[in-house]
């Protein structure tokens, strides 16, 4: 506190400068503006009160004044009408002299004015004044003792702000989250107009062709359903926001309840589907990489494209048939209790990720190690095997890392038919189900909770990568 | 010292540069693994009994196997004392050309490769031709030991042996008059009639009669286009050629089942023939309703080719559309398409597709929609950084400075240049749409239940799993079949046009 307080005046400097790089920032500019309402305010009349009397102003309208009388304008224009005329020749377009005459006086003027200003400017500098701008008014704000503990609590959004954008790495956090919670957003509004523009009326599908149109009336009004497009569409993203759905159509159950339920089971099974595609997978696609075009690459490459193209409820019917009914090692039913019943659907859903991860380190590690770097790394003298672990795989790894979180997105989706097959009552199997009444608010609930985690470990990797791969920091400081 | 090492690298080059070599090595390999399976098969674990027919079989094949690894021990001597193959060498060919008969196709395509020295594209795209056309044959003649045919049967028969005709004469002719360099006008008269044979469906028909109108159009030409290494380095990659056949006959199948298989087989129910084992008759049993499995599984094969083609080109095109005009204009445009696509991108693929069919109702147009919306920002993002790229060269610029409108300098310059990627995307994902459209019908959301299509025959078989297990694994089979035909075929396009890689 102390040092802040003795410190006041680079504080103020600081913040200044932070300002106006932000005030170059196209997207930025209009939150500034918005958000520090009142302290822009403040800082724009007193601009103006300052520039009233502006030596700017009247030395801009000299030069302009002595530009007109050398001429200048008329020469422009003769430059101009000759370079259009040569440029319409060589192209052979015909040009009446009224348009020439036009687009010559367009551009006269538009160089006459930036002409103009530049001296203007030069002349102030070497007068050694310089032009009042609303940043530098701004600045020189700061500077008073009492502006910025009088501005803080009105300017208070304004200076968190201008606090995200000095620092590189909070700026590009708080970017990536506010992108977050835009999708999570769209995501919802668009998951909810799919569902609200479908052509079936969810009163007669869940009352039956029987029902009368009284208890239609009922039902719509009891579900919401009879309120406008707007007025339903706020109380769902309400309803996501708040963790509240209202209860399903059919079976009069707490969606959130019902979904929070579910989702671990689904979570835990994808979880450890991703552990042991990556374990499998990596170790794999480095072999490979390093001895491309051997019998244990070839062979590999070849069991991952198989497990691409195996559809996941086939393999799980193969494996019931093989491990449940055959050789009955497994038992083919999930069962939360014991730990057996996790191995089959757990290898089902992992196939395919391990095949693409296999794939992608082997591709990736292979592009790297075509880099100078490992050559050099070979030159000095490391061992095969450390410049494999140490050089090469460390920067194979990002694109691999971006993948995986990615694919975990398709695996949380593809947990759906995995589900199906062995029975398991997670989320995928309750959207499955949901969706034969088809039970609105329950579908909505689960695709759009299933996005929003996919969303949100998205931006946990993106944000990472940030903190660890250089590379990205230091264009993170660029801009 | 220095003199032998040297040889032996110029020796082990040239086992490695020759495409004779590497296709007998991978073809006794396929011919092996097909043989250990036979070999599996023939005992029956249950009853602990051999099966003589399947045991016939493996010993077949397992002779035309020693036969290939002989070939290719000979190849590998020749090609280190001699540096090229011998004569008599290319002459045992021949006899593994009689694997024919018994189906192998890894045998058939080396033993075609082996017998001829030169090879064009051409020589190889008219050896898929005549292979395919010969594959769909044999599998319309499994009809003739049916009770009854389509009434069209025999006339589509003669029709598809004299175009299988046809072809073999084509496969001579080109192996006797095209080579890398020239190409013989009277081709012209062949050319013709060969895309008139791509009726039946055949794909390489028309890619062979095609390519063959442009060679001769361009035999004055000396430039060598760029497509013609792009085609050569295709036609040398075994496993994406052989997947492309495999799609190729799925294709012809298709087209060729209106004529020689009857529908009827597939969908009526017949009471008295329920859940028989394989037999002539009905080479993959029949169902719970007494329905011809075989003849289900050829008649889902179009679905699944629909669907999977239709789900990846529309997102294709729109996507691509949309991944274009972002790039190029930059800025806002870019911002206000990619951030909306973020939104599509977040929600994974099958749920999206699982929200719209619950909305829509499942049916066939519903479904390729539903995939099709899911797939679009993948392919806008591909598209946008091919643009970003491309628009950076200076043709573009060039382009510009003449005075191109936006509209022709993308379309024009852009567009074209930046398609390769995006063709290597589309064929890898194709695979991934039929898996997808599968599942779907797994789970009751994807092609109506009567309509005989993959997913839906497995979902009906799942439930005889105890029993009748050959219901569920057949037309699991013929799924993966499919999907792995596609991600060869991409590979290989990856490989082929993007000659860094290799």
């Amino acid at each position: 506190m102390e040092a802040a307080k003795s410190g006041g005046i680079p504080v103020a400097e600081v913040i200044g400068d932070a300002y106006g790089k932000l005030l170059q920032n196209a997207s930025y500019r209009y939150f500034a503006l918005v958000l520090g309402a009142p302290v822009n305010l403040f800082t724009l009349l007193v601009h103006r009160t300052r520039t009233a009397g502006d030596i700017h102003t009247s030395v801009l309208r000299e030069t302009r004044e002595e530009l007109l009388a050398s001429g200048l304008q008329k020469e422009l224009q003769a430059d101009f009408t000759d370079q259009l005329q040569s440029k319409a020749r060589f192209f052979g377009q015909q040009l009446t002299d009224t348009e020439l005459e036009a687009e010559a006086q367009k551009l006269t003027a538009e160089r006459f004015e930036h002409m103009a200003a530049q001296r203007a400017e030069r002349r102030l500098q070497e007068q050694g004044l310089t032009r009042s701008t609303f940043i530098s008014t701004f600045r020189s704000l700061l500077q008073h003792p009492l502006f910025l503990p009088l501005s803080f609590i009105p300017g208070l959004p304004l200076y968190l702000l201008i606090w995200l954008y000095s620092s590189p790495y909070l700026k590009y956090i708080f970017e990536r989250l506010v992108m977050t919670v835009f999708v999570i957003f769209g995501v919802a509004v668009l998951v909810f107009t799919i569902l609200y523009i479908s052509p079936f009326d969810p009163a007669v599908n869940i009352l039956g062709q029987t029902a009368t149109d009284a208890q239609i009336i009922e039902f719509n009004r009891v579900y919401g359903l009879d309120q406008s497009y707007l007025v339903q569409l706020w109380d769902n993203i309400k309803g996501i926001a708040m963790f509240d759905l209202g209860k399903s159509f059919a079976g009069n159950e707490e969606i959130v309840s019902a979904i929070g339920r579910k989702f671990p089971v689904t979570l835990e099974l994808t979880l450890f589907s991703l552990l042991m595609a990556v374990g499998i997978a990596i170790p794999i696609g480095i072999i490979s990489a390093a001895k491309p075009n051997s019998w244990f690459d070839y062979t590999f490459m070849l069991i991952a494209l198989i497990g691409l193209s195996i559809p996941s409820f086939w393999q799980g019917l193969v494996f019931i048939l093989g491990f449940s009914i055959k050789l009955q090692w497994l038992p083919a039913t999930f069962n939360p209790g014991n730990w057996l019943t996790f191995i089959m659907p757990v290898v089902v859903l992992g196939t395919g990720l391990t095949a693409a991860i296999a794939r992608m380190t082997r591709a990736s590690t292979l592009e790297v190690i075509h880099e100078d770097y490992i050559i050099t790394a070979t030159a000095k003298g490391l061992s095969k095997r450390k410049v494999l672990l140490k050089h090469a795989v460390r920067n194979a790894l990002i694109p691999i890392v971006t993948v995986i979180g990615l694919q975990f997105g398709a695996m949380l989706g593809g947990a759906a038919v995995t589900e199906k097959v062995f029975n398991i009552s997670g989320l995928g199997s309750y959207i499955v189900d949901k969706q034969f009444i088809p039970d609105i608010p329950a579908i909505m609930g689960g695709v759009v909770y299933t996005a929003i985690t996919i969303s949100l470990i998205n931006a946990i990797i993106d944000i990472l990568y940030a903190f660890v791969d250089p590379r990205i920091r230091s264009k993170m400081k660029q801009y | 010292m220095v003199n032998t090492n040297a040889d032996r690298r110029a020796a082990q080059l040239r086992l490695t540069t020759s495409q004779d070599y590497r296709q007998a090595g991978f073809a006794w390999v396929g011919s092996l693994i097909i043989t250990l399976v036979l070999l599996l098969g023939s005992y029956d674990w249950e009853r602990e009994a051999f099966k003589p027919y399947i045991g016939i079989a493996c010993l077949i094949y397992g002779i035309f196997t020693l036969i290939q690894v002989l070939v290719t021990l000979l190849i590998r001597r020749d090609l280190i004392l001699k540096g090229d193959i011998r004569a008599r060498t290319r002459a045992l060919g021949y006899i593994q050309l009689l694997s024919l008969v018994t189906a192998n196709v890894f045998l058939v395509t080396a033993a075609l490769q082996l017998i001829q020295k030169r090879k064009s594209p051409e020589y190889t795209l008219a050896v898929y031709t005549l292979l395919t056309q010969i594959a769909v044959i044999g599998i319309s003649a499994l009809n003739l030991y049916k009770p009854y045919v389509a009434d069209t049967f025999l006339t589509g028969m003669f029709v598809l042996l004299a175009v299988a005709v046809f072809h073999l004469l084509v496969v001579v002719l080109t192996a006797r008059f095209v080579s890398r360099r020239q190409i013989s006008r009277k081709l012209v008269w062949i050319a013709y009639p060969l895309l008139l044979t791509s009726l039946t469906g055949n794909l390489f028909a028309l890619a062979l009669g095609i390519i063959l109108l442009v060679r001769i159009r361009n035999r004055d030409n000396p430039a060598v286009a760029g497509w013609e290494d792009v085609l050569e380095r295709m036609t040398r990659n075994t496993t994406a050629m052989l997947g492309l056949l495999f799609i190729a006959f799925l294709f012809s199948v298709s087209v060729c089942s209106y004529v020689t298989f009857d529908y009827g087989m597939a969908v009526d129910n017949n009471y008295s023939l329920i859940l028989q084992p394989p037999s002539l008759a009905y080479p993959l049993g029949t169902d719970n309703f007494g329905r011809c499995l075989f003849t289900r599984i050829i008649f889902g094969a179009r679905i699944s080719l629909i669907v999977g083609v239709m789900s990846t080109v529309l997102p294709l095109l729109l996507g691509g559309t949309l991944g274009a005009i972002s790039g190029y204009y930059g800025r806002y445009t870019d911002n206000i398409i990619m951030r909306a696509l973020d939104v599509l991108y977040a929600i994974p693929g099958i749920l999206l597709a699982i929200a719209i069919i619950a909305a829509f109702g499942a049916n066939t147009v519903n479904l390729i929609l539903a995939l099709s919306v899911g797939a679009i920002p993948t392919y806008a993002r591909t598209m946008r950084a091919n643009v970003l790229q491309v628009s950076t060269y200076e043709y573009v610029d060039a382009a510009r400075a003449f005075g191109s409108s936006n509209r022709s300098i993308i379309f024009k310059h852009i567009v074209p240049n930046s398609l390769a990627p995006m063709i290597v995307k589309a064929t890898l994902t194709i695979g991934g749409a039929v898996i997808s459209t599968s599942s779907l019908s797994f789970l009751g959301l994807g092609i109506e239940p009567h309509i005989p299509e993959w997913g839906n025959i497995l979902k009906l078989g799942s439930t005889y799993l105890e029993t009748n297990s050959y219901l569920a694994i057949f037309p699991g089979l013929a799924i993966i079949a499919l999907v792995l035909s596609f991600n060869f075929f991409g590979d290989g396009l990856r490989d082929a046009l993007d000659p860094k890689m290799d």
